[in-house]
């Protein structure tokens, strides 16, 4: 849809699509069709030759005398497996373990992390440093309850709802990006089982999202979206 | 996106499902020049921002037609992402901002003289919207003309 906006502004667009199906119906002026996985449109993290060939193919669109023009990308994708929360037998020892204690254990990987990503991390949405996550757990947790808690640092112009989802998210990605320094060969399917099924923060954010999805206010509802399924 | 067979029922149909806006025909405007002369910008529908940039927010109506800027010459470890959709894969984007926005490829591209220069600015949304008439109508268009006052005369959008 915004291409055809554009398009009508007088920039020549060629896009990158992950739904053919869709595309056919909203007919973007130039579409490259990629059969890549949500979450990798160029295909590769780290392989900047493959970034290249999938964006050589959606700039050669740009010949097309006439559209609309939807062209498959000429490469199969790598499989992806993306499991879900309710989809990951969770291992013994999650119950016992303890959110907080796992953020210590997990600080100096991620620490590691994004050193070796020249200062780039997922994590800060919600405003709180890193090092003040071991105190914001209990605040998840206690919204995870049905308490109406709230944390104290919370900037004064982000509501409640919204920096609860915040605070989830950046959760999650320090979780990730730590554990992708600790165990450098784990594909996604793999940090995917190892959150939701052997950490206490996945049964946490599992259960926050249950919590948010039952609640009555629909601005809980409306962030739990996306949260864990 | 892996073919519409081989994904989870959940994610199969929520696709299947997906209130598109279907259209008989396309608006088409060809390339002014080449693409080794033309001025190149990066639009997305990742949900990304710079750093301390108001995130993307969830209304209970669905979603958010806001935009953000992007400078191009911001340094990757400026933009993130707060797109709240969990049917994707973070961890790409974790690994490597390009595999959604690839702003590393486009500098060389510009280095290498494929492409002619890079717009000042590159244009962000949220992607997966149920009810785009505020994008129709507003959003779009304003950064429409914001890239042809620019100067851009090609844009490549990416989703993530």
């Amino acid at each position: 849809m915004l291409a055809r906006i554009l398009e009508e502004h007088k920039i020549a667009t060629t896009s990158i699509v992950m739904v053919r199906e869709h595309a056919a119906l909203v007919k973007p002026p130039r579409a490259l069709f990629v059969p890549f996985y949500f979450g990798f449109a160029l295909g590769r993290p780290d392989d900047p030759a493959y970034q290249h060939r999938v964006i050589r193919a959606a700039f050669d669109l740009l010949a097309a005398p006439a559209g609309p023009v939807l062209a498959d990308f000429p490469e199969d994708g790598d499989p992806s497996i993306m499991p879900q929360a309710s989809e990951v037998t969770a291992a013994p020892f999650q119950v016992s373990r303890n959110t907080a204690d796992e953020v210590t254990a997990l600080r100096a990987f991620y620490e590691r992390w994004v050193v070796s990503h020249g200062g780039r991390t997922a994590v800060g949405l919600s405003g709180i440093p890193q090092r003040r996550f071991r105190g914001m757990v209990p605040f998840l947790e206690a919204v995870a309850r049905g308490e109406d808690a709230d944390f104290p640092e919370r900037p004064a112009e982000v509501s409640r709802p919204q920096f609860i989802r915040y605070c989830a998210d950046d959760l999650k990605a320090f979780y990730y990006e730590a554990r992708m320094a600790q165990q450098p060969t784990a594909d996604a399917e793999a940090l995917h089982r190892w959150f939701w099924g052997s950490t206490a923060a996945g049964k946490l954010i599992a259960d926050l999202a249950a919590q948010l999805n039952a609640a009555e206010d629909p601005t809980l509802r409306a962030i739990a979206y996306g949260l864990a399924r | 996106m892996p073919r519409l067979e081989t994904l989870s029922e959940v994610q199969r149909r929520t696709l299947e499902f997906f209130p598109c806006l279907e259209n008989d025909a396309t608006p088409w405007m060809p390339p002014a020049q080449d693409l080794a002369h033309s001025k190149v910008a990066l639009v997305t529908t990742a949900g990304l921002h710079l750093r301390g940039d108001q995130p993307f927010a969830r209304d209970s109506a669905g979603g958010d037609s806001s935009y953000r800027v992007i400078p191009s010459d911001s340094p990757p470890a400026e933009v993130m992402q707060s797109h709240f959709s969990i049917g994707f894969d973070h961890t790409g984007i974790y690994r490597d901002l390009n595999v959604t926005f690839p702003m590393d490829r486009l500098r060389e591209l510009a280095a290498r003289g494929v492409i002619g220069s890079l717009s000042a600015n590159y244009y962000s949304f949220m992607g997966a919207l149920r009810d785009p008439s505020r994008l129709i109508a507003e959003t779009g268009p304003e950064v429409g003309r914001r890239l042809l006052a620019e100067g851009v005369e090609v844009a490549l959008l990416t989703p993530t």
